[in-house]
């Protein structure tokens, strides 16, 4: 049955009323505004509660300078720095300084960024905000000095620089004087980097131009918001030139992320958190001595061999090394260090996922935490390649070991690969310039290494994150120049033959041990999965703490001459 | 003067405010979702707005697009029903900001109403009893559990922001008191993002007993006689009557006052509901109050001759009550059965789809509340109420017996319904008797399966 129209309806009278004259229904003028992302009304005063978050769809708006600092300071911390200053007119640009007045007006601000010193979680660092709102936080001469002052002044006074970004760019009007700021931020990050400080990017929408291309990118680490804009050329610009349509996505953060040139994605409310997190690791209170818990004999220099050995052929020892069940190097960050915070990326391509990397604690020390991990299931294996690195991985590797190095981090290395990857992409990207770069850098790296087998030692592709102070292996863990099956199809054109190949090649832990390429052998429990690991990464805790007691107190030079002589005398 | 309402809502509830519109010769706009162009409260209004897709956050729970559709439609009102918008403070406040009339209280009210522990200290000021509880937000297990141990067990822990069961476990010991919180604690940090919890006794098996008031915007406040609505599935209503079995004339008028007295002391204007729990030595306490029509108003209506809807839409004018409290007689016995759209024998399971045919009874004393039709679509987005059938005779005996056959009158095919499983309820004896508390129902199903 259709009801249409089949009812007798009111002649609608429409607003006739004059009782209600000037007292009729209307939206005040700026309550609701329209989300700019999902196009949907939202009520503006709404949003702004909510961080500037669209309520509808969670796109991000553009969050005002002071609002920003409101949202990350500790209450009444922020003490701002060159409030004065202001740009003049380097090219006597017609009409600029007028449009200047009316943007002071409108905003309430000088100039496109706020600087000045704030505490976050009782820590302190200097901070810069660009303010979109302030001729999109285009870079003029202003800008540039402003966050060129903030820098050097975070350098003469040791403190960690955050920077969130977000600018069209240069500024147009201000012309050559605009290019030349990007020289100079740049330059001041770099000598306040040289002396040991750290700078955090938050780059936020939209950060791109000569800003993307100068102190956004310069970070230690490099934080974005969801979804912002990054990027040199605007898309725009990009799809004019080549005439193509861009795919969905590029240029957002998530694109520079896969891209390997983000450490990670924060959301708005939790930034606060992870930058308290993340200077926290970099205070320079902390401690560098690792509280072993129990104070244990000193043993260092003797080679001690674990005793509970089970009875295993080298072949059995292989398949155990690779069954799907056993824990790899993610399995042994979560247990070892819960707090550990990954960063992503090379800076140069991508972001390999056969190689987690990040900042941990390890108790009461900030340590770098590098882990080769295969996946549990068919999916996150290929997504992680089956543990085998592709040069990315391993530029990522060492880039945060050069971190870590540059703030007196020690680096603990997993390493549990078949090997790194054996592909097109990775020859074109050159893995063997990847590989040799890490066992060329991390020999005289200025941080103690410690690098523990924990499955497959998949030749090169393991060494890249093995050239260490010392070297662990759990006890069914194999190291080895090639595959067992590799090795007999080479030697005896038979890859059947691999079971031979095993005992015969001495890849086992204890044949390792016994040829002192390894300094110490983990018992493993008969049993050995995620479920009781508890017994191996208990007994890892524990000979952790004492390796990093020995290593960090040495003097860097003898822990340099050590290392070297490790290898040497091979 | 109120010339133009849009109907903020749907189904039988937008049906019944559309004809009370009619009758006072008040225009009406009614939205809808794309799901809802052929529903009856759209073919009934003389205007109509479509607000969005089916999904309620995208159409019925988008404010900004409600208050878009009011300043295009020309309506100077917006009636919010029951359900949806219609207890959301922000909603009545961007209605006051618009200058739209929000049929129900102010929106400081709701807010204030809506806040338990806000509500709970409300009525405490104003001498209303209320069951023994924690007086401020808890947030401590061990702090907790000394304030049960002074409450008494069983005690019954909440999440201040609650509702709809989520943060609410019962701990009958203090041995299970410390679970029994965390559980609660952490599921309401989870729903509500909020760990403020408050405990209160657990009353055994009390009575569900309501009391309607209506309050204009000068201060006067009756009170229209008590719902008892024990019966009840996981706290869903099932079947509403008035007057209740188990209250007196003069308890009715201590309830009645203490109803009056807790509008007053929340600064309420309009039609509003106050829930008590009555206990077996007829202690009453205060529960919550519903800052909105409720879906069981027509007993009420029945048995005072008082059209609620049409009340709220005076109130929102400005108009004063042209009664006070000793006008107010209860005549005769009202019952209520809500009908839905699910399967009693598959778990209550909703049950959309096409009603392909249907009969509803009809004749004195009998009243169906309903939005639906022969050919009409139940989707499957929103509630599954599809009707009320009310009836109404000098006893509750009398009453019954028209219930019971009213209901074996219902034809509704093409959807499940829960028609059969009231009509068993109403020929049960302790429903019969009058002998009912809010375990009426889960005993006498346990009782079945057992």
């Amino acid at each position: 049955m259709d009801l249409e129209n089949m009812f007798k309806k009111r002649a609608v009278l429409a607003g006739t009323d004059s009782s209600r004259a000037g007292n009729k229904p209307e939206v005040p003028e700026g309550l609701l505004r329209k989300c700019n992302k999902c196009g949907r009304a939202i009520i503006a005063e709404e949003a702004k509660e909510q961080n500037y978050i669209c309520p509808k769809c969670g796109g991000y708006f553009r969050i005002p300078a002071y609002r920003r600092i409101e949202l990350l300071a500790d209450k009444g911390s922020f003490e701002e720095w060159d409030i004065e200053m202001e740009t003049d007119n380097p090219l006597g640009f017609k009409g600029y300084p007028e449009k200047l007045e009316g943007l002071k007006k409108k905003t309430g601000l000088r100039e496109a960024v706020v600087t000045g010193r704030i505490r976050i979680e009782g820590m302190e660092a200097v901070i810069g905000v660009c303010d979109g709102q302030f001729l999109m936080a285009s870079m003029g001469k202003a800008v540039g000095e402003k966050i060129t002052r903030l820098v050097e002044r975070a350098a003469k006074e040791q403190l960690p620089v955050i920077l969130f970004t977000c600018s069209g760019g240069a500024r147009m009007q201000e012309g050559m004087v605009s290019l030349m700021q990007m020289a100079k931020t740049s330059a001041a990050l770099k000598r306040h980097s040289d002396a040991g400080n750290l700078s955090v990017n938050v780059l936020t929408d939209p950060t791109t131009g000569g800003v993307t291309a100068s102190f956004a990118m310069l970070g230690d680490i490099i934080l974005a918001e969801p979804k912002a804009l990054i990027g040199f050329a605007g898309p725009r610009v990009i799809e004019q030139t080549i005439r193509q349509k861009l795919p969905k996505g590029f240029q957002r953060s998530e694109f520079l992320l896969e891209h390997g040139f983000v450490d990670g994605i924060v959301e708005r409310h939790n930034l606060r958190e992870t930058l308290a997190r993340i200077l926290k690791y970099h205070s320079k209170d902390n401690g560098k001595k690792v509280r072993t818990g129990q104070e244990e004999e000193q043993n260092q220099g003797k080679r001690e061999l674990a005793l509970s050995f089970q009875n295993m052929s080298a072949w059995e020892r292989v398949q155990a090394s690779r069954k799907a069940d056993r824990p790899s190097g993610s399995d042994y960050i979560q247990a070892l260090f819960p707090d550990f915070m990954e960063l992503h990326g090379d800076r140069y391509y991508g972001d390999d996922k056969a190689i987690i990397g990040g900042i941990a604690n390890f108790h009461g020390t900030p340590v770098t935490v590098i882990a080769q991990t295969k996946g549990s299931t068919t999916k996150e294996n290929i997504e992680r390649n089956f543990g085998m690195p592709s040069p990315e991985g391993y530029r990522k590797a060492l880039r945060l070991m050069k971190q870590a190095e540059k703030f007196h981090r020690p680096v603990i290395c997993f390493v549990d690969t078949p090997g790194a990857f054996c592909g097109l992409e990775a020859e074109e990207r050159g893995q063997g310039e990847a590989i040799a770069r890490n066992l060329y850098e991390m020999s005289s790296l200025q941080s103690p290494i410690l690098s523990v087998v924990v499955g497959e030692g998949g030749s090169g592709g393991a060494l890249a994150l093995a050239v260490a102070d010392e070297v662990w292996m759990l006890e069914n863990a194999v190291y080895s120049i090639l595959s067992p099956e590799g090795f007999a199809s080479i030697l005896w054109k038979d890859s059947g033959r691999a079971m031979e190949a095993a005992a015969l090649m001495k890849m086992t832990s204890e044949d390792l041990f016994r040829q002192e390429i390894i300094e110490r052998i983990i018992p493993e429990p008969e049993v050995f999965t995620v479920q009781s690991m508890y017994t191996v990464s208990e007994t890892l805790e524990v000979k952790i703490a004492e390796f990093l007691e020995t290593y960090m107190a040495m003097d860097p030079k003898e822990l340099l001459e050590r290392r070297y002589e490790r290898f040497r005398r091979m | 003067m109120i010339q133009k309402i849009l109907i903020a809502n749907r189904g039988e509830i937008a049906v019944r405010i559309i004809r009370a519109c009619r009758e006072m010769g008040i225009a009406t706009v009614a939205v809808y979702s794309e799901a809802d162009a052929k529903a009856l409260h759209v073919q009934l209004a003389d205007e109509t707005v479509c607000i969005g897709p089916a999904s309620a956050s995208e159409s019925y729970l988008d404010m900004e697009k409600i208050i878009s559709a009011t300043i295009v439609s020309g309506a100077d009102a917006i009636h919010p029903g029951f359900g949806f918008l219609s207890e959301n403070c922000k909603f009545a406040e961007l209605c006051e900001q618009c200058n739209i009339t929000f049929i129900g209280p102010p929106s400081h009210v709701i807010a204030k109403l809506g806040n338990k522990q806000e509500a709970r200290n409300t009525m405490v000021s104003a001498k209303v009893p209320v069951i023994p509880g924690s007086s401020e937000a808890v947030y401590d297990k061990e702090e907790a559990a000394a304030l049960a141990e002074k409450i008494g067990y069983p005690v019954i822990i909440k999440a201040v922001l609650g509702g709809g069961g989520k943060g609410m476990r019962v701990a009958k010991t203090p041995e299970e008191f410390a679970e029994c919180f965390q559980t609660a604690q952490k599921e309401a940090e989870a729903s509500f993002g909020d760990k403020a919890m408050y405990l209160e006794r657990f009353l055994i098996r009390p009575r569900h007993i309501e009391f309607q008031i209506l309050a204009d915007g000068f201060g006067n406040v009756v009170h229209l006689g008590e719902r008892d609505c024990s019966v009840q599935r996981n706290h869903q209503k099932m079947i509403e009557e008035s007057p209740s079995p188990a209250v007196s004339e003069e308890l009715r008028s201590r309830m009645g006052e203490a109803a009056a007295e807790a509008a007053r002391a929340a600064g309420y204007v309009n039609a509003g509901t106050i829930e008590f729990l009555l206990d077996d030595e007829k202690n009453f306490y205060f529960m919550e109050m519903n800052t909105r029509i409720q879906v069981e108003h027509p007993v009420t209506e029945w048995v005072t001759g008082i059209d609620i809807v049409k009340e709220q839409i005076r109130i929102a004018d400005g108009k004063k009550l042209s009664y006070s409290q000793k006008d107010i007689r209860l005549m005769g016995h009202a019952i209520e059965c809500r009908i839905n759209a699910e399967n009693p024998g598959k778990g209550f399971r909703p049950s959309p789809g096409t009603i392909t045919d249907m009969y509803l009874p009809g004749g004195k004393g009998i009243r169906v509340d309903t939005a639906i039709y022969s050919g009409c679509e139940i989707p499957p987005y929103y509630d599954s109420m599809i009707a009320k059938l009310i009836v109404w005779a000098r006893s509750r005996k009398e009453a019954v017996c028209k219930m019971q056959s009213a209901l074996g009158e219902v034809v509704i095919e093409g959807v499940d319904t829960n028609v059969d499983y009231q009509y068993g309820i109403l020929h049960h004896p302790d429903f019969l008797s009058g002998n009912i508390n809010i375990g009426f129902i889960e005993d006498m199903e346990r009782k079945q399966a057992g």
